[in-house]
Order: structure tokens, then sequence, then C-alpha cells
């Protein structure tokens, strides 16, 4: 079977897009480097046929900084699959006053909020893969 | 809002080192080097039709800065708004190998990474530069 999907907003405006996009990062390139992977969100959002291509019909976990949602729109939109979506204000809402850095840089608490979000995200990859794994 | 403002909008594309350099290049730009003139537009949200930065886009000059030849970040910005003022790909400056590296989170830059942003940065500054000279 193909590839989860981890699909983030990477937004450049506020810490929580470079959050989402490093915690994305987290789950393809350390955590669950053989279940997972990556797709520029960038890419998708054009409409191109070879980006459509990427995520049509695939199972997709988005990770957006904000309420705008836009990476979890953009694939929907784009035929993904989206059985999971994750938004980094949530996590924030469970470490209040917390300074998490800057959209150019993380501090250690901002680091460490990014370590958490991708060990669920990992985990619910696994799930997701052993529960298309059971269906056939 | 200053007359004097340009948008720049950064591909940031996740599969790629190009990717991080560019949004990391646009951030310097715009926190740093040129803090008065330069705005950053989020693509994203810009594509999902967010109003400010599409105004924005379609009032005041903007840079796309794409990692590699796709060009994502301009040809949204086109389909969105019509035209840019100028682009950066940055496969052009630092190479294709370089910029299609899977070293992606900022995690893993190192320093010889750091100076590929300083560099392009530099390059987008110049284009700033030459509009706002206009």
């Amino acid at each position: 079977m193909s590839k989860v999907k981890v699909i983030a907003c990477s937004g450049i405006g506020k810490a929580m897009g470079l959050m989402a996009r490093e915690a994305a990062l987290q789950v393809t390139d350390k955590l669950s480097p053989d279940t997972t992977e990556t797709v520029c969100l960038a890419h998708i959002v054009t409409g191109d046929a070879e980006a459509a291509k990427k995520v049509e019909g695939c199972t997709c976990i988005t990770v957006d900084g904000c309420p705008a949602m836009c990476a979890a729109k953009s694939v929907e939109q784009a035929g993904g699959s989206v059985k999971a979506k994750y938004r980094v204000i949530d996590e924030m809402r469970n470490h209040k006053g917390v300074d998490a850095g800057t959209g150019t840089a993380l501090t250690e608490d901002g680091w460490q909020i990014v370590d958490e979000l991708a060990g669920r995200i990992s985990e619910k990859a696994a799930e997701l893969i052993k529960g298309d794994l059971n269906n056939g | 809002m200053d007359e004097k403002q340009v948008g720049v909008i950064s591909c940031s594309g996740e599969e790629c080192l190009g990717g991080t350099i560019a949004r990391l290049a646009t951030r310097k730009v715009m926190e740093t080097l040129r803090p008065d003139n330069v705005v950053t537009l989020c693509l994203p949200l810009y594509i999902a039709g967010g109003d400010e930065e599409r105004d924005f886009a379609n009032e005041y000059p903007v840079i796309s800065v794409d990692a590699c030849d796709k060009c994502c970040a301009k040809r949204a910005t086109i389909k969105y708004s019509g035209a840019v003022k100028d682009s950066l790909v940055l496969s052009d400056l630092l190479g294709e190998d370089v910029v299609l590296s899977k070293i992606v989170s900022a995690r893993d830059l190192k320093e010889e990474h750091y100076k590929m942003i300083d560099e392009s940065a530099d390059e987008i500054c110049k284009r700033v530069d030459r509009i706002l000279a206009e």
C-alpha cells in the first residue's frame, strides 16, 4: 500500500506555520519514514494533474497552523482522503502562555510542542495503516 | 499602508531543501534586511482565498521565490493575481542538486545552508530594490 501522506501548511507568517511544517517533517523523516511521506502543498494547490496524482485517493493527514485550515482544504479539493486533521493552534491551547518562537525559529518549548504533536501524528498514521490493512 | 511595499511569496515546499531556504530567505528579508518595505504573503492562504493576501497581491508588486523549476509560487500568483513583478528560482541560483536535497527540517541545517539562505535573501533584496527604485 502507498505511504500515508502527511501534509503541512507551512504558513510563513507565524510560529504555528513553522510548527506545523516541522511536525510533519519529524513524522516523515524521523519517526515514520517507512510508512509516511510528505508532499509539497504549494505543488498541490497549483492544481497540476501531476500534483493531484500525488494525493488523489490517498490516505492523508493534514497539519495546519491556524483555523484557516489551508492544508486540509487544499488536500481535500485535490482529491486526497483526509483521515485526520491537526491544528497547531489547538496544541497551543494546552500550552497557554508558552513562547513557541517565531515563523523563523522555534524556542526549546516550541520544539517540544512540535515533538509531542509529531508523536501523535505518527501514532495516528500507524493506526490508519493498520486499519487499511485490516480492511484489505 | 506605505506606498513603497513589495510582497514576497515563497513556495516553502516541504519535499526539498530549497523550500526551506526559500522560506527562511523570505523571512530574513522581511524581518531583517528590508523590514519597512517587504510583506510576506502566505501561499496556502492566498490560494485558499485569503482576502488580505489577494487584495495585497492585486494592489502591490509581488516577487515569487520558488525552490525548483515547477515554480509553484509564481504560477499560483499569476493565476490569482495576473502577474508577478519579478521572480527567483533557487535551483537557478544554487543548483538543482542542492535545492532537491532531502535535508528539509530547520533542525538539520548547517552553516553551509545558512550561507545559501543569506545568498538567496540577497538576491531577493536586489529584486526588491529594483522595484522600489522604479
